[in-house]
């Protein structure tokens, strides 16, 4: 990178965009890869990331999240436990068999992803359940697959996410109740609900509002606001590509669980579950 | 949840030896590598999803039986990974030394990125001695606006006050300033 005058204008206007990242580090909020342009900058939000970042890496984290998290690992943890001891691909194992106690079962988080397991990682408790609550010859396909399922079974209720006012045409908010996270998104007066979690490896998807997709930061799959891979290869062939990538996302993905959502008296809702 | 008649009741989540062998493990460690991870991302929200990773990873693959320090070398190889893919993907390039690290999330003897076992008891020191040390090579009004902004956490109107210079200026300055400061640590890293 050079570290060399630029044409005046171009700067001024490339220092007030990257400001609004700097502002949200600032902030302790979410940084919008948006805000970079190039190489030069991604480096330099590195650097500023480490600047903000060591000033208040003496903190601890918030004590909700430490116990959040620790109910997802042991949902996570009971989903491994529970298919280690039903055995998910031999439904009439006889009851009393004994099966090794202690030698974990490996499983992929795609496997468990696709499986509803994954709902442990990412969508936390109540979708978990539910898998194991079906047993081996449940559909658990549809868990991660498609709308019609529902995300959560039972006991479920409407919980409040945002309002109308805060949820223009073209955006998006993101959401956290005690079973799962997503966002809700407003595709051009039609609101709808998402799970937040990459069908790939679970990490937390990105909405970039440039492009009306769920993007996900590690390994790049694109979803678009019906949940579906965006940038696959099955649409590369049908489009011609997908304007918010330069390559087709290499592999096959299973689409976003959908959170049934409603919208009264200016409230978003979606139905979700108490752990 | 709570139970009907209609349906089995919920599995109740097991209180066994695997559970309490990954709480302990969760215990003693949430709280360095959530400040290990937040040293390097600089924000609440994405720290909180990477330690999420992390340790979810961790009921997947680690091996409960593995000795105290080997379980604290794979948290933080994991992390590193988790933090690298973070940088890559999210902004499309390599910023972190620890992405020849294979995927896959085993512990790959043969390749040890950057943190070493003296970057794990107090994993938040290093970062901030580096930044210090950074900080310390930059021109004084270079400086001084990062200062501002990054230690003392003010808005780039207050820095700007507090500069005598306009908000406008103080944007390209803080601006400049990052440019060199990646600079500097890009030369640092070789």
């Amino acid at each position: 990178m050079a570290d060399r005058p630029r044409d005046p204008q171009h700067e001024i206007e490339a220092a007030d965009r990257f400001d609004r990242y700097l502002d949200a580090l600032v902030e302790d909020r979410r940084p919008s890869p948006e805000d970079i342009t190039g190489t030069d900058e991604a480096r330099m939000a590195g650097t500023a990331a480490e600047l903000a970042g060591a000033t208040a890496a003496r903190d601890a984290p918030d004590p909700a999240f430490v116990e959040q998290l620790r109910r997802r690992m042991r949902q996570a943890d009971a989903g491994i436990a529970s298919l280690r001891e039903r055995p998910p691909f031999s439904p009439d194992a006889t009851v009393g068999t004994t099966v090794p106690a202690v030698r974990r079962i490996r499983l992929s988080r795609r496997a468990l992803l696709q499986g509803g397991i994954g709902a442990a990682a990412g969508l936390a408790a109540g979708a978990l359940g539910m898998a194991a609550l079906r047993g081996p010859t449940a559909p658990t396909g549809g868990g991660l697959n498609g709308g019609s399922v529902p995300l959560v079974p039972g006991e479920g209720f409407w919980q409040a996410v945002t309002t109308t006012a805060d949820l223009p045409a073209g955006s998006a908010v993101r959401f956290s109740t005690a079973a799962f996270d997503g966002y809700v998104v407003n595709d051009g007066g039609e609101v709808r609900a998402l799970s937040s979690v990459c069908t790939h490896m679970g990490c937390t998807l990105q909405y970039r509002p440039n492009w009306h997709d769920l993007r996900c930061p590690c390994h790049g799959a694109s979803f678009d606001l019906h949940g579906e891979l965006a940038n696959g290869r099955d649409r590369w062939g049908e489009s011609g590509g997908y304007a918010g990538d330069a390559q087709a996302y290499p592999i096959a993905l299973p689409a976003l669980a959908k959170p049934k959502v409603k919208v009264a008296d200016g409230t978003v809702y979606v139905w979700t579950a108490q752990v | 949840m709570a139970s009907r008649p209609d349906r089995p009741p919920a599995t109740p989540v097991p209180d066994g030896p695997v559970r309490g062998r990954f709480e302990e493990i969760y215990d003693a460690h949430v709280v360095p590598i959530y400040r290990y991870i937040y040293a390097r991302v600089g924000n609440r929200p994405d720290a909180e999803d990477l330690t999420a990773q992390v340790f979810l990873r961790a009921v997947e693959a680690l091996d409960t039986t593995r000795d105290d320090a080997q379980i604290v070398s794979w948290l933080y190889r994991v992390s590193q990974n988790a933090i690298a893919d973070h940088w890559r993907a999210f902004y499309r390039l390599p910023l972190v030394a620890a992405d020849q690290v294979a995927p896959g999330w085993e512990p790959a003897d043969s390749a040890e990125p950057m943190a070493t076992t003296a970057d794990e008891p107090e994993a938040d020191l290093p970062a901030r001695s580096r930044v210090t040390a950074l900080l310390a090579r930059l021109p004084e009004n270079y400086r001084r606006v990062l200062e501002l902004r990054f230690i003392e956490r003010l808005s780039v109107a207050e820095t700007a006050e507090q500069m005598g210079i306009s908000r406008g200026n103080a944007k390209v300055l803080q601006y400049r300033a990052l440019r060199r400061a990646a600079l500097l640590e890009g030369s640092a890293d070789g």
